[in-house]
């Protein structure tokens, strides 16, 4: 345990400038865009009011008052978070390869550490659910704050106020990030949680086996893929509606744990057993 | 003691390690001499689980390694092992953190002893200088055996004899140790053990001093009738 919490922090460290950087660029270029799409609407409003002489209760009634559902729409909102997501996507890789390639013989220390091997696994992958976690939690610590930057932009009378709930739940995608409910946490954190392990597991296969280690990995991804929605085949195609929602449910959780199960202990015995450096 | 059984090691089609068996014990220096491609690191990552073999068997003083194992033995490639933007305190400070077997004190004198600056960048270290960064991490180890793939490999003269010094110092006494290297004639003369080996077999396995002392000959002789035949 005190080696799993040692490799945790040493990893945390190794990221924490890339960390640092997505945070950067998301907190800019969503302030950048709380203050763009604010200015075009106040600019929009003034040209209306000012130059094409119309009156307020005329402009609300057309253009109707501006909402932070407006930023959130944008690119400018939208983007960071694709970014922060593309840059997590990519770091599952980069985790286990940098330590491989090129003139980086990091692997060497990894894999001869008085620890059990698969703490180089566990730290790893936690090391992606605590990126992930920060990002969400800095996206929630920002929004309040990108809010009152457009309150002090847009006056009262041009702007309808949400709370960060309505915010989120107006918008489907969001709650997949910042979900609603506990139960949607562990759920689509869950399956988060799952899809790394299994990639994590197809890129040890590769490590251990090369070429012949990515069809593995491939067959691999796609036996868990089918393993996990098995119910849901079952529930379609043969028992025509037999399972109520909630035992469907219970039978997911049961499939990704066994799923993930399988995951771990399959990528235990390659780190023991298989991995070349 | 090391025992290395009838161990077998394919890449692909082709055999690298065709059974090849040898024993290195607590104290003595086995020095595994080949030409490239013979197989010399792929038997030492054998040695460290670092990479799997497809037959035979791997003992250390009788047990398969496990975690446990890494606390007895070390293994100082020739390429460092630590992260290029760490500096020399900092690898050493990991190595502290992971390693009970870690002795600080011995750390400081190989610091003295090859005259190196704690805080200098991996990085920025010249060849000569991160092949004793590599050797200081694995010495430091308060284990029982060292394995060594060449450590002379690439660097320059006075490196060189700076490294070899270790050899003859307390760092390696009573420790099993296994090198591979081409440049013998720098520990020749302190090699208890030669392992030679080609196509993927042991070819000639014999006791330096004996060789000294009954037929004369010095290992790079024996070399030479072996490979040059």
């Amino acid at each position: 345990m005190k080696n799993y919490l040692k490799l945790v922090n040493f990893e945390l460290n190794r990221i924490t400038k890339l960390f640092a950087v997505l945070l950067g660029i998301t907190f800019v270029t969503q302030i950048v865009g709380v203050i763009v799409v604010s200015r075009d609407y106040l600019n929009m409003a003034n040209e209306k009011l000012y130059e094409e002489m119309m009156s307020k209760a005329v402009f609300l009634e057309s253009f109707g008052q501006m909402s932070f559902l407006q930023i959130v729409k944008s690119v400018w909102f939208v983007g960071p978070i694709a970014l922060c997501i593309a840059g997590v996507a990519f770091y599952i890789f980069i985790i286990w390869y940098r330590d491989w390639v090129g003139k980086n013989t990091f692997i060497y220390r990894l894999l001869m550490l008085p620890t059990t091997r698969l703490n180089i696994f566990y730290a790893k992958i936690t090391n992606i659910l605590i990126m992930t976690f920060g990002l969400v939690a800095f996206q929630l610590i920002i929004l309040p704050i990108e809010m009152l930057v457009m309150k002090g932009m847009v006056p009262n009378e041009f702007r309808t106020d949400m709370s960060v709930k309505e915010i989120v739940n107006s918008m489907p995608e969001l709650t997949i990030i910042i979900p609603n409910s506990v139960i949607e946490l562990i759920l689509y954190y869950g399956a988060g949680l799952l899809v790394v392990s299994i990639l994590f597991t197809a890129i040890l296969m590769e490590r251990s086996f090369r070429w012949k280690g990515i069809f593995a990995g491939l067959i691999y991804s796609a036996l868990a893929v089918v393993v996990l929605i098995s119910p849901l085949l079952l529930q379609e195609f043969v028992l025509n509606g037999f399972f109520y929602p909630i035992e469907l449910l219970v039978l997911e959780i049961v499939m990704g744990l066994i799923v993930l199960a399988a995951s771990i202990w399959m990528s235990g015995f390659l780190l023991m057993k298989k991995i070349t450096v | 003691m090391i025992e290395v059984k009838a161990v077998e090691k394919k890449f692909g089609r082709k055999k690298i390690l065709k059974g090849v068996s040898f024993t290195a014990n607590k104290g003595e220096i086995t020095c595994l001499i080949g030409i490239n491609g013979v197989g010399k690191t792929t038997i030492l990552n054998a040695i460290m689980a670092l990479t799997p073999i497809n037959k035979g068997q791997i003992l250390i003083d009788g047990k398969q390694i496990d975690k446990n194992t890494f606390e007895k033995i070390t293994f100082i490639p020739d390429a460092i092992t630590m992260l290029p933007h760490m500096t020399i305190a900092e690898a050493m400070e990991f190595m502290n953190d992971f390693y009970t077997c870690w002795n600080q004190k011995r750390a400081t004198e190989l610091l003295g002893f090859f005259r190196l600056n704690p805080s200098d960048r991996i990085a920025s270290l010249s060849k000569g200088n991160t092949a004793k960064v590599n050797l200081l991490l694995g010495l430091a180890l308060d284990v029982d055996y060292v394995l060594m793939d060449e450590p002379f490999s690439g660097i320059d003269m006075f490196s060189r004899e700076e490294i070899a010094n270790v050899f003859t110092s307390h760092l390696i006494e009573n420790r099993g140790v296994i090198i591979t290297t081409h440049e013998i004639g720098d520990i020749e003369h302190l090699i208890d053990k030669v392992v030679l080996l080609d196509d993927g077999m042991v070819t000639k396995e014999f006791s330096a001093e004996e060789v000294r002392e009954n037929e004369g000959k010095s290992v790079i002789d024996v070399m030479r009738e072996v490979y040059q035949r």
